[in-house]
């Protein structure tokens, strides 16, 4: 029994040392090509071998659904049409508006008003609520991550051991690991700008800031275990000119600082955000606006435009949006950064959903949350396409431009254009109006009636 | 619907008829089958499965237009007591959207089918004209939904109404001339140079985008 006490503090102290050195050379394995640049090709391996897992794992589930006779639920994104969630007054005024040219402060009874119910009508007889949640046919592929499973009742006993060994990797491998890249990479950042700032202004200093951010990025983009695909990297931004993309997460940023050297466009914030933030700026000349100037437009407007018209200086980077979308459509563009005037390049991204869903919503989770379920996602799968550059022509206006980008993003990316307010999303449409809908309707009608006969 | 090859000839040639692509025909085609429960046909009946459309208030009216053989395309007139999936899709086909590559021709013809779908939808009685009181009709079904309104308003703007289709189309009326309904032509010449086609569809979802990014 003496013995074994020596002994059981040796394997300890073996197990303890190995798992260090092995953490140390995972560590270094990722980091040094990520330092220069170069990729193993490690990732896509992972993501093929991950791909036929899930092809396994979704047989299995289709099959005890039919051994039980029963129809597996698939989940339809948005349906099958594009509903617009206006209002039942904004939409009938829009459809009035389109079409007589009498004032619209006399709004009666019109023609064009069976438009609206005509559609809607048709609308739910295409495709409603209820019906849409069931199918019965082939599932999409299952990716292993019960938060996107809602067929639990078919997973036979060997699917459970799979997506309990699936849980183990992630959580218990995987994420330390990224946990660890995630702070290399953003102590790096932090401290290798302030050292950069510290140089006097020349070629000297914006070699290394550029190569300093490169880097870090990279570092940050293996640490959630990104696999992005570039396309037409041909039609990269240049300098003096604003890269516009369409915005699903934070981690938008990440994805394409990594693959080029853009100057940042926000706001102050504070916490880790700040820190990174102000070392960031001594390097490298990002636009950063206290909270107190956000509001002011002209003023952002103006130091947006000074920047671009130093041609030495970066290409800024924005997104039109203003808010997180999911990564399924393209809303409107806010047309402050097309007024200025410099040169639009685009940029669509998408994101295969398959491996795990990049799309934050903000009022759901917070940043600490959102960054956990990606961090123990398998990974983020996503692509990249630069749009050739596109400049405002002399007969239209920055709304229309505007639309322009924003068509050409949405058809890259393969993602429907639609045209209402990003800002839409914090503020429920209530499906309750369906009732309330011939209500609204007939007080519309007979309260303009009877103001006129009044009248 | 039989072996597979055969199903993708059938689609192909719903596809040139109607104007769907394929993959659109393949997802109403399942549509059909949830609103008719499996059966090859759809009654009036089935409508009333849909809850969302308890809420409309011309919802007879759309049901009903499924049924118009006018709408069917068929040279009888009347009502047909059930429907199939192609005659399913020829309604449907009214409410597509316009294409970029139309020419003018096809655009003006889209217009007057999607309008003429429209004006059956007013001329309950299938006579070609919207009487007087068809058109109280349906301005007493839209405004049903309050049950404050009293059927004389209904009626007041009903009338208003008229009078002033009346004035665009016929111009200055003697007093003693009488009105007899608004016939097609009437309509379309209400409808000039408003672009109604841009409203009257529904929009199909790109169900390509959940693509392969790899």
């Amino acid at each position: 029994m003496f013995l074994l006490l020596p002994f059981d503090s040796l394997v300890a102290n073996l197990l303890g040392i190995s798992l260090t050195v092995l953490f140390t050379l995972l560590l270094v394995f990722i980091i040094v090509p990520a330092v220069f640049g170069v990729s193993f090709g490690i990732r896509r391996l992972y993501m093929k071998t991950l791909l036929k897992i899930f092809q396994w794992a979704t047989l299995r589930i289709e099959r005890g659904a039919k051994e039980k006779n029963h129809p597996v639920y698939k989940p339809y994104a948005n349906g099958i049409i594009a509903k617009e969630p206006m209002s039942l007054e904004e939409e009938i005024k829009e459809i009035r508006r389109s079409g007589s040219s009498k004032a619209l402060d006399a709004p009666e009874f019109e023609l064009s008003d069976i438009f609206y119910f005509c559609r809607k009508g048709i609308e739910t007889i295409m495709d409603d609520e209820v019906t849409k949640r069931f199918s019965a046919e082939e599932l999409e592929s299952w990716n292993l991550l019960s938060r996107t499973n809602y067929n639990f009742q078919y997973i036979s006993l060997r699917l459970t051991v799979l997506w309990g060994l699936g849980v183990l990797i992630r959580y218990c491998f995987l994420l330390p690991l990224r946990i660890a890249l995630a702070f290399t990479g953003v102590s790096l950042l932090v401290i290798g700008t302030s050292v950069v700032g510290l140089l006097p202004n020349g070629r000297c200093k914006e070699f290394l800031s550029k190569h300093v951010h490169l880097m870090c990025y990279r570092i940050c983009v293996r640490a959630l275990t990104a696999i992005i695909t570039y396309h037409d990297r041909e039609n990269r931004p240049r300098n003096g000119g604003i890269c516009v993309a369409n915005h699903t997460s934070p981690i938008d940023v990440i994805i394409l600082a990594s693959d080029g050297y853009y100057a940042m466009v926000g706001q102050i914030h504070g916490g880790l955000m700040g820190v990174i933030q102000r070392a960031v700026v001594k390097a490298c000349p990002h636009v950063w606006f206290e909270r107190s100037e956000v509001k002011d437009r002209h003023l952002v407007a103006k130091r947006l435009t000074e920047h671009v018209q130093d041609k030495s200086k970066l290409p800024i980077l924005i997104f039109p949006e203003g808010t997180c979308i999911n990564n399924t459509s393209v809303m409107m563009f806010k047309k402050g950064s097309f007024e200025i005037g410099a040169t639009v390049y685009p940029v669509a991204i998408k994101y295969d959903p398959q491996f795990g869903d990049a799309f934050w919503n903000s009022s759901k989770y917070g940043m600490v949350t959102y960054l956990l379920r990606m961090m123990t996602s398998w990974a983020i799968v996503c692509s990249v396409w630069y749009l050739p550059p596109m400049t405002r022509q002399p007969d239209e206006d920055a709304v229309q431009f505007a639309n322009r980008v924003k068509s050409a993003i949405a058809r890259q990316g393969g993602l429907v254009d639609l045209l209402w307010d990003g800002g839409l999303k914090r503020e429920k449409v209530k499906d309750a109006f369906k009732e309330e809908q011939q209500k609204l309707y007939s007080k519309m009608i007979s309260g303009n009636h009877e103001d006129r006969s009044r009248s | 619907m039989g072996s597979s090859h055969s199903m993708s000839e059938e689609i192909q040639e719903l596809a040139e008829k109607t104007g769907f692509t394929s993959e659109q025909i393949e997802h109403l085609h399942r549509r059909f089958k949830q609103l008719s429960g499996d059966q090859p046909t759809i009654r009036k009946e089935h409508f009333d499965n849909i809850p969302d459309l308890e809420f409309n208030p011309i919802r007879s009216k759309i049901v009903h237009a499924f049924f118009d053989k006018r709408n069917l395309r068929q040279e009888s007139d009347g009502l047909a007591d059930e429907i199939n999936f192609e005659d399913f899709l020829t309604i449907m086909s009214y409410f597509r959207p316009i294409e970029m590559n139309m020419n003018e021709e096809q655009l003006d013809h889209f217009r007057k089918e999607k309008l003429k779908f429209l004006f059956h939808m007013y001329d309950s009685d299938h006579d070609g004209k919207i009487t007087l009181q068809e058109y109280r009709n349906v301005v007493e079904e839209l405004l049903s939904g309050n049950p404050h309104l009293e059927k004389e308003s209904a009626r007041s703007i009903a009338d208003g109404a008229m009078m002033e289709a009346a004035s665009i189309c016929v111009g200055q009326m003697e007093p003693d001339q009488v009105y007899e309904g608004i016939t097609f032509e009437d309509f379309l010449k209400m409808w000039q140079g408003i672009d109604i086609e841009t409203k009257m569809h529904v929009r199909f979802l790109n169900m390509e985008t959940i693509a392969q990014c790899h």
